[in-house]
């Protein structure tokens, strides 16, 4: 009988702390981080493989995964429960001769080679779950074999004065990679990769063994596999992805990504209908809005109490703002509550944190002094107390 | 492990509703922002720790079935249970059912391979959260033939009729009335009943072979006259919300905005489900005025909406104003179109500028997918 076989499998990186994300990630994996309201970022790459037909993901976790391995759950929200293939929490796993941690994104990979060779792929696509953009992974496939391609990284043309904080790619006129640079300080190239890679298994597989003899390689896709692949002359390619992507690894970062959802023009269409993003649902009734409230340029989810005022801001599920508070330019994350007469500005709170009567929670720019500002953060389950002021840029 | 099956009638009360039930079941009636009305019975039947019902249908059941769908929502995916529909079994002569007693003759099959001791009986349109376990309990108790769970309705001040409403002497049911209005120290039924499976069994047998049909009045009135049916009382404390008709489920929608009465409904600890769209939260523009609203997600506000129940997917355009309206899914209010006292359907399109006025006691009606 002929085994088997998945054409093409999806292998999700989400064992990253997020460091950058401070008290946010403190008790978490980042992909499992709310964003937008109602989703967490690891919602994006799952939606755009099961929007781009790939059914079979590997979810590579290893920092704080209990949250994330509870909303994968059985994959059902993103239609990932598949007799054959679905969704797969892969976490590092005693070995006979050794074992170890997942020590970079390639080793992640090497020590599942056996979970992938199970569905005896011809490719393998490699995500990860920092990122928040909609993208067709067929689409990429599809130039991926037209280009008779060994590996295909996706890239975006950024703007030259930023393209020293990313991997950048130089490339020939037909896109095929002569070089790649990690944070040049002088680039060559706009093309920042997007960490998102599709290889072609057998090839991969063999780097990946062969990596792993290297003593001193780093083990990471970025660092080794590729410059590796580059050097021995192999075919790679870059696949210029156009529309939203943002990395939201910093607090800056996740606060203009879920700032620029309020912008009803923006390019990354979260209410388009033929290419949903889906996520874990938790049967919560419809958003009440009581008679003293008011809201103007604002995202608000379900199961939510509104009686104060929301501008410019994120509210997520199942959030209350109670009389006389005040909540501008913000992200309120899932579970929070506002209590009367407290506010917060340019803020994000964490899950289920609690601004308690009349304390008050970021500022204006306009009304700080220059080089003082920055976005506050509550953190996840934090509690601010009573007339307590956490000030601009203060994290707690 | 549950000892108890349930049997839903998704079809009771579909004549009284008018225009809403003429493509659907009342069980899919929506109701309450993102909610069909079968969502609160199948969500009390889940958190009570039943996982097998079946659901009696008549006619215009597609709706119905294509909510159900998989029957995921309400996990009763399981191996040992799952959802059963039991369409109408039309003999040559008879047409399809006409009370609740012959259509239970259609579940006689699913009943008797069913190996639960208890079943409950439950119509679609009572919105309530009910634990039916402490019924059975109580039932179980009881030593008697039937429970009947019922509410003190005068209490709330309700002028409605019932179906089926107890005279109580003490703690003892002394008469069953049919279709009155409740009296003080009455108790009002919520078509919600308990019994066991094979006495289930044995009455529908015998109520068919006499040619009668009418749970309440040719089963429970009647065998309780002649002494030949002893009756448990299950009092229900909580908020009961019966849609028996149009005003009664316009009303009710906007009685949600009470948050008593929506704490009574909705609890953490007892979810309502329903099958999950995958919309967007809902978006708020600058110069929009939501007051005494429940709203789902998917839409997208930038008129004014006040006292209205808002369905997922709705657009309110600028300048447009909604008050003590219901307003379904998929509905369009276009830049300056004013809508108050109305219940309007799914993917209802309303057309710059148009005023449509209702009365609360008597509301305007747009059918599902109308141009106005």
């Amino acid at each position: 009988m002929l085994k088997r076989s998945k054409e093409c499998i999806a292998m999700l990186l989400a064992g990253g702390q997020g460091s950058r994300l401070k008290v946010l990630t403190e008790s978490t994996a980042k992909p499992a981080l709310p964003f937008g309201g109602k989703y967490r970022i690891i919602d994006f790459p799952l939606s755009n493989c099961t929007n781009s037909g790939i059914d079979t993901v590997g979810i590579l976790t290893q920092y704080q995964p209990l949250e994330l391995n509870d909303y994968i759950g059985n994959g059902v929200p993103w239609g990932l429960n598949r007799n054959f293939g679905g969704s797969r929490i892969l976490p590092p796993y005693a070995q006979n001769k050794k074992t170890e941690w997942y020590k970079g994104t390639a080793n992640a990979i090497y020590q599942n080679i056996g979970y992938i060779d199970s569905y005896n792929p011809e490719y393998v696509l490699i995500l990860s779950g920092d990122h928040i953009y909609k993208m067709n992974y067929a689409k990429m496939l599809a130039y991926h074999k037209k280009k008779g391609a060994d590996c295909t990284i996706a890239v975006l043309d950024v703007p030259i004065e930023e393209a020293p904080r990313f991997g950048i790619m130089n490339t020939a006129e037909d896109d095929s990679i002569y070089e790649f640079e990690e944070k040049p300080k002088h680039p060559k190239s706009t093309m920042a990769s997007m960490g998102i890679y599709l290889f072609n298994w057998n090839i991969l597989r063999s780097y990946l063994i062969e990596d792993e003899e290297n003593p001193k390689s780093h083990n990471d896709f970025g660092h080794d596999i590729i410059p590796k692949m580059i050097e021995d002359s192999k075919k790679l390619f870059a696949y210029k992805f156009e529309g939203y992507w943002k990395d939201v690894g910093t607090i800056d970062s996740l606060w203009q990504a879920n700032m620029d959802l309020l912008d009803s023009n923006h390019s990354l269409n979260i209410s388009d209908t033929s290419f949903k993003i889906y996520a874990r649902n938790y049967a919560l009734p419809p958003s009440a809005f009581y008679p003293s409230s008011s809201i103007s340029n604002s995202m608000i989810s379900e199961g939510c109490s509104i009686k104060g005022t929301v501008k410019n801001s994120i509210i997520s599920t199942g959030c209350t703002v109670e009389e006389g508070a005040v909540v501008e330019d913000s992200v309120i994350m899932p579970g929070s509550i506002i209590h009367k007469n407290a506010s917060v500005f340019y803020a994000i709170t964490g899950s289920n944190s609690e601004i308690c009567e009349g304390a008050v929670v970021g500022g204006r720019p306009e009304e700080s002094k220059d080089g003082e500002w920055g976005i506050a953060v509550v953190g996840r389950n934090t509690k601010v107390e009573t007339n307590k002021r956490v000030l601009p840029n203060e994290i707690i | 492990m549950m000892k108890m099956i349930g049997i839903v009638f998704s079809n009771i009360y579909d004549a009284s509703m008018g225009d809403l039930t003429k493509r659907r079941t009342v069980a899919s009636l929506p109701f309450g922002g993102r909610y069909r009305q079968i969502d609160f019975v199948l969500s009390n039947m889940c958190n009570s720790g039943i996982h097998k019902v079946g659901i009696i249908t008549k006619y215009n059941y597609q709706s119905l079935m294509d909510h159900l769908a998989t029957s995921a929502e309400w996990d009763f995916n399981t191996r040992n249970g799952g959802l059963y529909f039991i369409p109408p079994f039309v003999l040559q002569n008879n047409g399809v059912y006409r009370g609740k007693l012959e259509a239970l003759y259609n579940a006689v099959n699913f009943l008797e391979h069913s190996t639960e001791e208890y079943v409950v009986l439950s119509d679609s349109s009572t919105i309530c959260n009910v634990d039916f376990s402490d019924a059975l309990e109580s039932h179980i108790a009881s030593g008697r033939d039937i429970t009947i769970i019922a509410n003190d309705e005068y209490k709330t001040g309700n002028k409605q009729y019932i179906d089926l409403v107890l005279n109580m002497n003490g703690e003892e049911v002394s008469e069953a009335a049919i279709n009155v209005i409740p009296d003080k120290d009455d108790m009002a039924a919520m078509g919600m009943f308990i019994m066991e499976r094979e006495y289930l069994l044995k009455i529908v047998q015998k109520s068919v072979s006499h040619g009668l049909c009418h749970l309440e009045r040719d089963f429970i009135q009647r065998s309780f006259i002649d002494g030949d049916l002893s009756i448990n009382l299950y009092k229900y404390d909580g908020v009961v919300l019966r849609n028996t008709d149009v005003v009664s489920f316009y009303q009710n929608n906007l009685r949600l905005l009470d948050e008593n009465i929506r704490k009574g409904i909705f609890k953490e600890s007892a979810p309502i489900y329903t099958k999950v769209r995958d919309e967007e939260p809902s978006y708020y523009y600058e110069g929009s005025s939501v007051k005494h609203c429940l709203i789902a997600d998917g839409c997208k506000i930038e008129g004014t909406v006040e006292n209205s129940i808002i369905f997922r997917d709705v657009k309110i355009e600028k300048g447009a104003i909604v008050r003590n309206s219901v307003i379904m899914q998929g509905t369009v209010i276009s830049k300056g179109a004013v809508i108050e006292q109305a219940i309007v359907d799914k993917d209802v399109f309303v057309s710059p500028s148009r005023l449509l006025v209702g009365a609360a006691s008597s509301p305007i009606i747009l059918n599902k997918g109308a141009k106005v």
